[in-house]
């Protein structure tokens, strides 16, 4: 599985505006919504899933990396949005570090697999340093497209 | 206490996925003891749960836990009941 095969190229944000954890769910799934990828009368169902699984702990998993999900009707496939915090977001991560990259899932539901292999692939993705630095360092959604595709390939 | 491993079955139906990797991790950082988990050719360190969630382990995948330190026989039991626990937690 690559990121560019979820990833939708539409739903990417380099500059997120909220500050606070529904903010960010909030934009990144009304990105998803501009994108296309999912209906807009899903929207507010959605968000009251994502942050219900919030509340069974925060999907923060360190690093300054947030990956909210939910599994929804909505979608038939998985489908992600892409974001990034200049400024950081507390999202209450286990290593109390404040969050600046997004990525935001969301899977069709009784569909356990695609789920388990996108977290794989992006923790292996964002493992290195230097390619979160670089990541965070990009300032429009070609640039993040760009550098995302090109791990994609380097995948065996 | 030296190094010890254990081969366990993943029995979680949803497989090691975000909150059981969250909860795992947790565990693995109360102890003094190195922790590494392998799943195949893939080793990670026990106490990020980017490493466990790059596992991609599944429900019925086998890993091996490895516990290195005064604690690890501790440790090694802790961590087998969260990947030998059937319930989605």
């Amino acid at each position: 599985m690559q990121i560019m095969d979820f990833l939708s190229k539409k739903a990417i944000i380099t500059d997120i505006k909220s500050t606070k954890k529904e903010d960010v769910i909030k934009e990144l799934v009304d990105t998803l919504i501009t994108a296309g990828d999912i209906e807009k009368r899903s929207r507010n169902k959605l968000i009251e899933s994502l942050m219900a699984r919030e509340a069974l702990g925060s999907t923060a998993i360190g690093q300054g990396i947030a990956i909210p999900h939910a599994k929804s009707d909505c979608v038939e496939k998985l489908v992600a949005a892409f974001g990034l915090s200049k400024k950081g977001v507390d999202f209450d991560s286990l290593d109390g570090e404040l969050a600046y990259i997004f990525f935001l899932l969301v899977a069709p539901q009784d569909s356990a697999g695609p789920h388990l292999k996108a977290l794989a692939r992006i923790s292996r993705l964002l493992k290195d340093k230097y390619f979160r630095d670089t990541l965070r360092a990009c300032e429009d959604d070609k640039a993040v497209t760009k550098i995302i595709s090109q791990e994609d390939e380097k995948k065996v | 206490m030296s190094l010890v491993k254990k081969q366990l079955i993943v029995k979680n139906k949803s497989g090691l996925h975000a909150r059981p990797a969250a909860l795992f991790v947790q565990v693995a950082n109360k102890f003094e003891s190195r922790i590494t988990v392998k799943r195949d050719a893939e080793v990670v360190n026990g106490k990020s749960i980017m490493g466990i969630l790059m596992l991609g382990a599944e429900k019925d995948s086998v890993i091996i836990i490895e516990a290195d330190g005064e604690d690890a026989q501790e440790a090694l039991e802790e961590l087998g009941k969260i990947i030998s626990n059937e319930e989605d937690k």
